[in-house]
């Protein structure tokens, strides 16, 4: 056994991973974060895949970023900065265009165009949004409560939920209950009339979810990404300057100012433990190392049943991992250009190029890309969150080129027959067919292409079933069910053990919100 | 000529002649308008053929809540003692789900050993969190704003929820939000099996079984079933109208006055305040108290002048989804039917005809875009087997329920004799694939879709739920969020159909937390025992 025993060992250099390392250090103690790739980030992490090209390969935006953890860590020292994407346009069928811009007078003007009543219903809805957004913040910062529990301190934290949730008032209370159990769809009708901009705002609802937008609990994911916060205002995306990955380097940077040692190429093999106490780790490469606390950042199925025995665990742990559902459903193309798209509906080069591109038509396209994914097959006509880095940050592509970021649903991870070369490709190829119809230019402008299923996914960033949040965000897979029933605490049946990813609450995107509380419950412990 | 009650109810179904009888029993002087010619609302029968009867709407008879029926002295009806089971016959395949769990389990086990294993404890914990359901639908829904006071009702709901033990809390909240699709899938492997079961979490909403909440909507419907019982709740003994006689009978015993045939045309409203009821023949009631028990949007949109209603209540109720995008085809046939390899005890359930999760899925699909399945899942019953006064001697009626046919097609046009024509066709061809020679015994058939259910039972949409049965429109949201306890922006207007808390398939449970509310008496506990 090595020489060396940290304090903790943190398995896995994600976001969360690296936040839970830098808030262990901060608080002092030794730390360890094991990668297995050769480049931090996880899900978050920039590559130059093409010479002169770089890509935020995954995840590609950033708003939901906690902003506690930001002034704690002081990220913006260690190289945080985020660069505000603006506006969204969603090419329409018929040749016209939907979209929001930064200045919110010109997106009234705009929406008056295609609707004056949805233009005044779309002021009422983003306070009612917002109000929402702030009234599950606080549930986003706190450590869930078992309510199967008598303990002072989860009697405690149910009595101050419902404390909080009388503090909202009945409509605003009821108003949450229709974002936590409707589908997006069901919910954006009540407030809207114009099709395509349900559809667009609908799309929130369904990004990394196996869920259509008339699938009831859509409308939590469409809230869940309206709680991202930059500088203080809800619902602004970002674009990180040289990528998503320089988030994590950025956080691992803060991590190792306050001591933490980081390895990259490290795979972990499994946790050692000793009498139901994790003892430290062992790598693949047969070293082992020791420490007093691990911390997995990984999802919970790799947390539960690749790191440790399964017959370690109890039974109903093990089955609760066995029905926690990851099922992939997003892929990502990623294009290096010699030039840039020319839409149809918006043509040459304007500000629009600086912001996000949505095909979301309508309401029954999204809704019919969900439907060919549920019966196994990709969509022949999906929905795709596009953006452009490099006209934001020009050193992403070489000078002249640019990136092209497409975020695509839906993809299975359970495609029938199975992904293989010739099904990746097809994908591919209905993507770019797909985006040719609003921008005809795009194919010919494409010098190279990239294109990762959930398996391409599951295979680079060990992420099970390609899924990004670790997990679906399912009612009945978030808070104290979160990843399951019993075990919401970060801790595990291990002692030691600890988890801290976004297969815990409260959940995916790059948020850090699970690394943060993780190190917290494991300080608290005295650990 | 004008009269004057202390109270007028509208409707004359289980929640109306509950509400008479409980106002009635406490001295009011009661009047009970029913637009039918018959009492009974949606267990009426309907004659589709000279001599052939059915209760389409009334297949599961629903639950008669025990303080329910001890409090208006309603003669509990007997249920059927026979089998009344879950089948799924299918391309040659069969399956049937006995009450007995033991007998069920033997069935399954040709299919896989391992789903007959776990039947017992699938079939059991259905149970137990049905029974918390049942603890929850006795009292009026807790809302967020309740009064310091009636925080005590919620300290005896919260002991229930803690009876239930750790694990079967969790799984009962765990379960609300899932689809019924993957609740099924957690317990077994038997394609078979999973499609006998799923449909249970279809009734009452317009999404397929791979939508969240249709988990809660498949314990929805076994409130109150017995033991064992995979499906609904067992029907009445002595026919489909035995619940509405003896509702009538206690109604008359408590002093209530019935009209049938008398169709409110009308609230009438002065000064925020209810001044009557205006029948369709232009007479007018006067009370200061309407307990409707119509949905809500039958209440509000078609009978208080809108200018009493505040237009975020008005956008609320129309807001309200009735969706149950459901069609009836009623048969009238020469004789008994049979499906090769299933015996005649087998066909006294429900027999549902779809073969696969997938093709349930499928079946639902088209309604999202307003159009019907051209594979719709259908489930028949033969009522006549049970009730022979129902058809003539020696003949039958099949009822086959059908989803999806959406209330309005694509674009908004309405059902012609061609869409008619398509969906009964497929109706017929679903059920003659599993009974050979079916079409040759049919002697008539009629086809009800959402407008005709609208039309004859008075129903919004034809929606027999009185609004989706989804997690955002139940317990204090229903029937719209803020309204839930039974009062309206009307003084002396409450709701008491199945469009308010609990729901549809709770007999009376509304329209008697509705009366508790108008008579000013304080709700039930939850841990009083029922």
């Amino acid at each position: 056994m090595n020489a060396a025993r940290f304090d903790a060992i943190v398995i896995g250099g994600g976001h969360n991973g690296l936040v839970t390392a830098a808030y262990l250090a901060r608080a002092g103690r030794t730390v360890l974060v094991l990668e297995r790739r050769p480049l931090l980030g996880g899900a978050a992490v920039t590559e130059e895949v093409f010479p002169g090209f770089k890509f935020s390969v995954f995840s590609y935006v950033v708003s939901l970023l906690r902003p506690e953890i930001i002034r704690d860590l002081n990220l913006p020292r260690h190289g945080l900065q985020i660069l505000p994407l603006e506006s969204t346009v969603t090419p329409l069928d018929n040749g016209d265009y939907l979209a929001s811009w930064a200045d919110p007078d010109e997106t009234r003007r705009e929406l008056c165009r295609h609707s004056p009543h949805d233009a005044d219903a779309a002021v009422l809805f983003g306070r009612v949004m917002h109000h929402m957004a702030m009234a599950v913040k606080p549930i986003l910062g706190m450590v869930p409560p078992d309510p199967t529990s008598l303990s002072p301190a989860d009697v405690m934290g149910f009595l101050r939920l419902g404390g909080h949730f009388r503090s909202l008032g009945a409509e605003r209370f009821h108003a949450l209950h229709k974002l936590m159990t409707m589908s997006s769809a069901d919910y954006l009708d009540e407030w809207f009339e114009f099709d395509p901009l349900k559809a667009t705002k609908s799309a929130s609802g369904i990004i990394g979810t196996f869920l259509g937008p008339r699938s009831p609990g859509s409308a939590y994911v469409l809230l869940h990404h309206y709680m991202g916060e930059i500088d203080g205002a809800f619902r602004a995306w970002g674009f990180q300057k040289g990528g998503t990955g320089a988030i994590s380097e950025s956080i691992a940077r803060a991590a190792q100012a306050f001591g933490a040692t980081i390895r990259t190429g490290a795979a972990v093999e499994r946790v050692l433990t000793r009498d139901g106490q994790a003892t430290g780790v062992a790598l693949e490469s047969g070293e082992e190392i020791a420490a007093k606390v691990v911390v997995s950042g990984l999802d919970p199925r790799l947390t539960f049943t690749k790191l440790v025995e399964p017959k370690q665990l109890p039974d109903d742990l093990v089955e609760g991992v066995r029905r926690y559902k990851f099922r992939g459903s997003s892929g990502k193309v990623n294009l290096a250009l010699d030039g840039l798209p020319d839409l149809t509906c918006l043509p040459g080069v304007g500000p629009h190029l600086r912001g996000a591109i949505s095909i979301s038509p309508s309401l029954a396209y999204l809704e019919r890309a969900y439907d060919d994914a549920k019966y196994g097959e990709f969509s022949s006509h999906p929905y795709m969150d596009i953006v452009i880095p490099s006209m934001i940050d020009p050193g992403m592509a070489p000078p002249g080129k640019h990136v092209m970021s497409i975020f695509v649903q839906y993809a299975p991870y359970a495609l029938n027959g199975g992904w293989n070369d010739a099904k990746r490709e097809a994908f591919g190829d209905a993507v770019v067919a797909t985006l040719a119809r609003y921008a005809p230019n795009l194919p010919s402008r494409i010098l190279h292409r990239q294109v990762l299923t959930p398996a391409d996914v599951e295979r680079i960033t060990g992420l099970s079933e390609g899924n990004i949040f670790q997990g679906e965000l399912a009612l009945q897979q978030l808070f104290f069910l979160r990843p399951v029933p019993a075990w919401a605490k970060y801790r595990t049946p291990v002692g030691g053990y600890w988890q801290c990813g976004a297969g815990t609450h409260p959940g995916g995107g790059i948020m850090g919100g699970s690394g943060r509380l993780a190190a917290l419950e494991i300080l608290k412990e005295g650990a | 000529m004008s009269r004057s009650f202390d109270a007028v109810v509208i409707g004359g179904g289980a929640n109306g002649l509950v509400a008479a009888t409980a106002l009635g029993k406490s001295g009011l002087r009661v009047l009970l308008l029913e637009a039918a010619e018959a009492l009974g609302g949606q267990s009426r029968l309907v004659e589709f053929a000279p001599g052939f009867r059915a209760a389409p709407l009334a297949t599961d008879p629903g639950w008669l809540p025990p303080a329910v029926a001890r409090a208006t002295e309603i003669d509990s009806p007997a249920r059927l003692s026979v089998e009344a089971p879950v089948t799924i016959a299918a391309a040659g395949e069969h399956l049937t789900l006995w009450r007995d769990t033991a007998r069920a389990a033997d069935a399954i086990r040709p299919l896989s050993h391992a789903d007959a294993k776990r039947w017992p404890s699938f079939i059991a914990r259905l149970r137990k969190l049905a029974g918390f359901l049942e603890t929850l639908y006795r009292v009026p829904p807790p809302d967020v704003n309740a009064p310091a006071g009636e925080l005590l009702s919620f300290i005896g709901l919260a002991r229930r929820f803690r009876g239930l033990g750790r694990e079967d809390m969790l799984e009962f909240l765990r379960t609300l939000p899932m689809s019924v699709w993957e609740l099924l899938d957690d317990f077994f492997e038997s394609g078979l099996l999973k499609a006998a079961v799923a449909p249970g979490g279809m009734v009452g909403v317009r999404q397929g079984p791979r939508s969240g909440g249709t988990g809660f909507a498949l314990l929805h419907g076994l409130v109150g079933a017995e033991a064992g019982v995979a499906r609904g709740r067992a029907p009445w003994r002595d026919g489909p109208e035995a619940f509405t006689r003896a509702a009538h009978e206690a109604a008359l015993r408590a002093g209530v006055t019935v009209r049938t045939g008398a169709q409110v045309a009308r609230i009438e409203v002065r000064d925020e305040s209810v001044a009557g009821v205006v029948i369709s023949t232009g007479e007018t009631i006067s009370t200061s108290r309407v307990l409707s028990t119509a949905d809500a949007a039958r209440t509000f949109l078609g009978w208080v002048d809108p200018v009493w209603l505040d237009p975020e209540f008005l956008h609320a109720v129309r807001n309200i989804r009735y969706r149950d995008s459901t069609a009836w085809v009623l048969y009238a046939l020469a004789g008994l039917p049979e499906i090769p390899g299933l015996t005649p005890e087998a066909l006294r359930g429900v027999i549902t005809l779809t073969p696969s999760l997938k093709a349930l899925e499928q079946a639902a699909d088209c309604a999202k875009y307003g159009s019907m399945s051209e594979r719709p899942h259908v489930e028949v019953t033969l009522p006549s087997l049970h009730f022979p006064g129902l058809a003539p001697e020696g003949k039958h009626v099949l009822v086959a329920r059908v989803q999806h046919a959406p209330y309005r097609l694509g674009n908004g046009t309405a059902w012609d004799a061609a869409g008619r024509e398509t969906l009964e066709r497929a109706v017929t061809d679903a059920i003659a694939a599993v009974i050979p020679g079916f079409v040759g015994r049919v002697l008539h058939r009629t086809l009800l879709v959402p407008p005709d259910i609208e039309a004859r039972f008075g129903l919004t949409a034809g929606a027999a739920s009185h609004g989706e049965v989804a997690l955002d429109q139940i317990l204090f949201m229903r029937p719209v969020a803020g309204w839930a306890r039974y009062a309206t922006p009307i003084a002396g207007l409450y709701l008491g159909g199945a469009g308010a808390h609990p729901g549809p398939g709770v007999l009376g449970g509304p329209g008697w937390l509705a009366a508790q509310r108008l008579l000013g008496n304080r709700p039930v506990r939850a841990g009083e025992s029922s």
